[in-house]
């Protein structure tokens, strides 16, 4: 009974007298309850032996060390208890491992094995890649402007059409409609399958798992970084719209929609209004990702409202200012390693019309309301390949190319017109920072109290929320931002360039930045969860079906030892990109390169502290 | 309308009210051949078992489809008659056998620590 005393004693105090290899572990109490653990983060030395009391105060929890891939449950009234070494160092999540609520999966501890190296180590990386780009920066005149790392030329191409099957296929009309028509079928499925699941629980629902897990992770992680807008290729949301406005589903019918046909009002053929949709939309992630029936509601929404839409305005409309997730695709797709573009502008200056624009019997004028002939960035290019249908000179080609190619693009005439480029897409890539903080501190983090304001639990919280998310996304991270550019403005010297102009302009760093920070959250989604995947295709509606032998696949994490050290990389990753384009944006704005080496330091000094942040919020 | 124009038209209607139909025909058909009875699992603060009363006919064997369609685990135990499963998993289903052998009303309730209502998770199964 003393010792016992005297264990808990030392496990208070933090037990560092104690030699290493001594039988004495330190006691450690872990309280559960519906969706936090208290103390929800616990620290320790390395080579400490931990005794681990897992007590639950609501219902049945469990406990799944992250990295040591130890696991025990507990009921009310039931201990479970964990024996371990902490021996490996690091930050290791502690997660449920029994169904316990709807904000289950997010039901989130830290334990953290002093001394973390991958965190001293992410930091020192931080720190010398900023060095790194300065010092390159003031010894030579900086990366060259027409190369990736000074190594890969900017202007490489690789034309993938130049092969006559792929050729053939983007002109069949059947292409993209036969994938749109899968996903169609897919998500048929995983609408009925989120009608189904009604109010039960999100991790073993087909519909959010489908959408939320594989959908999500494969759009941030693949779809978008490697190929831009693939998604809007094959997304079957505007399926109807497009028959309504058309009269025909695969044959080529009438150019101008029997609808109202209404023109888009210029102050929105730009990202604010997806901008403002998507935050607005981020409202309800406490409820999408974790209700089947309110990824029901949304999904229903989206599908009226893009028939709707397509009645009242022409074309794409919906998904070039309506859409959600259309904004960011927009933006990030620019980073993308492919594109679609004209291969010798000679040819389109003598042809007319301009069969891309007005459309002819083999296919339509750009639904996406872009100029094909003059295309030059990919943030509205929805890759739906009519161009390539309409063209009688075989001029459009697909082609891969280095990544983050547009982003030094020419501005043009409808640039202008539209206020494109300018503070909507700055806001885009800012606000995308801040919405995946608070996407991170919900489903990532360790705090209870955060993850009961996201879900709703008290209007009063949910509201607070809401404020909170919209000071940090709209005022704080902007704000900080702009302050970073007026100060690259100032030590420049370069008194003739508007504050506007470096602040837009530097904001394109924070394309490969959102992109990395995105893909980091990604793989912290789906290295935990994805062995829910397995359940849910064999039993899509959870009514006892086993269409695969994998239904009772129980929830198995992989892998997640090895998490932290990818998202310390993807996030790294992502700052060289920002670096060896930042300065390029330096040179574009500044009019000499004095001025640029000048105006670089400070905005190179606020990615250095912003990727430390990010270090410390993946892995410390 | 040209035969692609058709062909395509019946795609759509086959992914979308064609896979709804196709789907929920299968699934009466199995629930009929499969099963006698339905029990849907819920905390009490949620609904309680669905139905509350659960009525049998006498001799006859009972194939009883458990389905939990909560956010958490339950567990079914039926006493009277022997049969018991330790945890249904949410979102999950299981499958339990008995013939009522007996005539009256007998307490069925959940097994797993539910809610703080747990003990209030019980109904009755009535044998005619």
């Amino acid at each position: 009974m003393t010792s016992l005393a005297l264990l808990i004693l030392l496990g208070v105090v933090g037990d560092r007298a104690v030699p290493e290899g001594a039988e004495k572990s330190q006691l450690i109490e872990v309280h559960a309850r519906r969706f936090a653990y208290e103390p929800n983060i616990i620290r320790v030395q390395q080579g400490q032996s931990v005794q681990l009391r897992l007590i639950s105060e609501d219902v049945r929890h469990g406990l799944y060390l992250d990295g040591y891939a130890l696991r025990t449950q507990a009921s009310p009234g039931q201990e479970g208890t964990l024996k371990f070494v902490a021996d490996r160092t690091g930050r290791f999540p502690f997660r449920c491992s029994v169904t316990c609520g709807e904000f289950h999966p997010y039901m989130i501890g830290y334990l953290v094995v002093e001394p973390n190296w991958t965190f001293y180590g992410g930091l020192s990386l931080v720190g010398l890649l900023g060095l790194g780009s300065l010092v390159t920066v003031f010894r030579g005149g900086g990366p060259p402007q027409d190369k990736l790392f000074g190594l890969i030329p900017l202007g490489w191409r690789f034309e993938l059409t130049r092969f006559r099957p792929i050729r053939a296929l983007f002109k069949s009309r059947w292409f993209p409609l036969v994938p749109v028509l899968v996903n169609l079928f897919i998500f048929t499925i995983i609408i009925m399958a989120a009608l189904v699941g009604g109010f039960g629980a999100g991790n073993y629902n087909f519909g959010i798992m489908i959408v939320w897990i594989l959908w999500w992770v494969l759009l941030m992680m693949f779809m978008v970084p490697v190929i831009g807008r693939l998604w809007c290729m094959v997304c079957p949301f505007p399926l109807f719209g497009d028959w309504l406005q058309r009269g025909k589903l695969v044959d080529v019918g009438r150019q101008k929609s029997w609808g109202l046909n209404k023109r888009l009002p210029n102050w929105m053929r730009n990202l604010w209004p997806l901008v403002l949709l998507f935050w607005v939309a981020t409202w309800f992630s406490g409820f999408f990702t974790v209700r089947p029936m309110a990824t029901f509601i949304l999904l229903g929404v989206v599908i009226v409202a893009a028939v709707v839409v397509s009645l009242i305005y022409g074309k794409r409309a919906f998904c070039l200012s309506f859409c959600p997730v259309s904004g960011f695709q927009g933006l990030y797709a620019n980073f993308s390693a492919c594109e679609v573009r004209v291969k010798d502008p000679e040819i389109c200056k003598k042809h007319t019309p301009k069969t891309c624009v007005v459309g002819n019997d083999q296919g339509y004028g750009c639904p996406w309301m872009e100029l094909p002939f003059d295309l030059n960035r990919n943030t509205y290019c929805g890759l739906c390949l009519e161009c390539f249908k309409t063209c009688p000179h075989d001029n459009m080609a697909f082609n891969v190319r280095p990544f983050g190619a547009d982003l030094l693009a020419e501005r043009k005439r409808t640039d202008d017109l539209y206020h494109r480029r300018s503070t909507d897409e700055a806001f885009k890539g800012l606000t995308m920072i801040g919405i995946m903080f608070a996407f991170f501190l919900a489903m990532q983090g360790p705090s209870g109290q955060i993850k009961d304001m996201v879900r709703g639990k008290t209007l009063g919280g949910y509201l607070a929320f809401i404020g909170e998310a919209g000071v940090t996304d709209f005022l704080v991270i902007p704000g900080l931002f702009l302050l970073a550019a007026a100060v690259s403005r100032l030590v420049s010297g370069a008194g003739g360039v508007r504050l506007k102009d470096v602040f837009v302009n530097f904001s394109y760093c924070l394309v490969p930045v959102g992109l990395a920070i995105w893909a980091a959250f990604s793989l912290g989604i789906i290295f935990p969860n994805g062995s829910y995947l397995l359940h849910i295709l064999s039993d899509p509606f959870a009514w006892g079906w086993d269409l695969f032998g994998t239904a009772h696949i129980p929830w198995t994490p992989v892998l997640t030892g090895a998490v932290p050290y990818l998202q310390a990389a993807v996030v790294l990753l992502g700052m060289a990109f920002a670096l060896d384009y930042g300065f390029k944006f330096a040179r574009i704005t500044y009019p000499t390169l004095q001025q640029a080496r000048r105006g670089w330091v400070p905005i190179c000094l606020f990615l250095v502290a912003l990727h430390m942040f990010f270090i410390w919020l993946f892995v410390a | 309308m040209s035969r692609r124009e058709l062909a395509g038209i019946a795609a759509v209607f086959l992914c979308t009210v064609g896979t709804v139909a196709g789907i929920l025909a299968v699934e009466s058909h199995r629930r009929t051949r499969q099963f006698t009875a339905e029990l849907s699992a819920r905390q009490p603060d949620y609904g309680n078992w669905y139905p509350g009363t659960l009525v049998v006919p006498y001799g006859q064997p009972v194939r009883l489809m458990l389905r939990n369609i909560d956010t958490v685990s339950h567990g079914f135990a039926l006493p009277d008659f022997k049969v018991a499963v330790r945890e249904i998993k949410a979102g999950e289903v299981e499958v339990v056998q008995f013939t009522p052998d007996k005539r009256g009303t007998f307490p069925f309730m959940c097994t797993v620590w539910c809610s703080p209502r747990h003990l209030e998770m019980r109904g009755k199964l009535v044998v005619e």
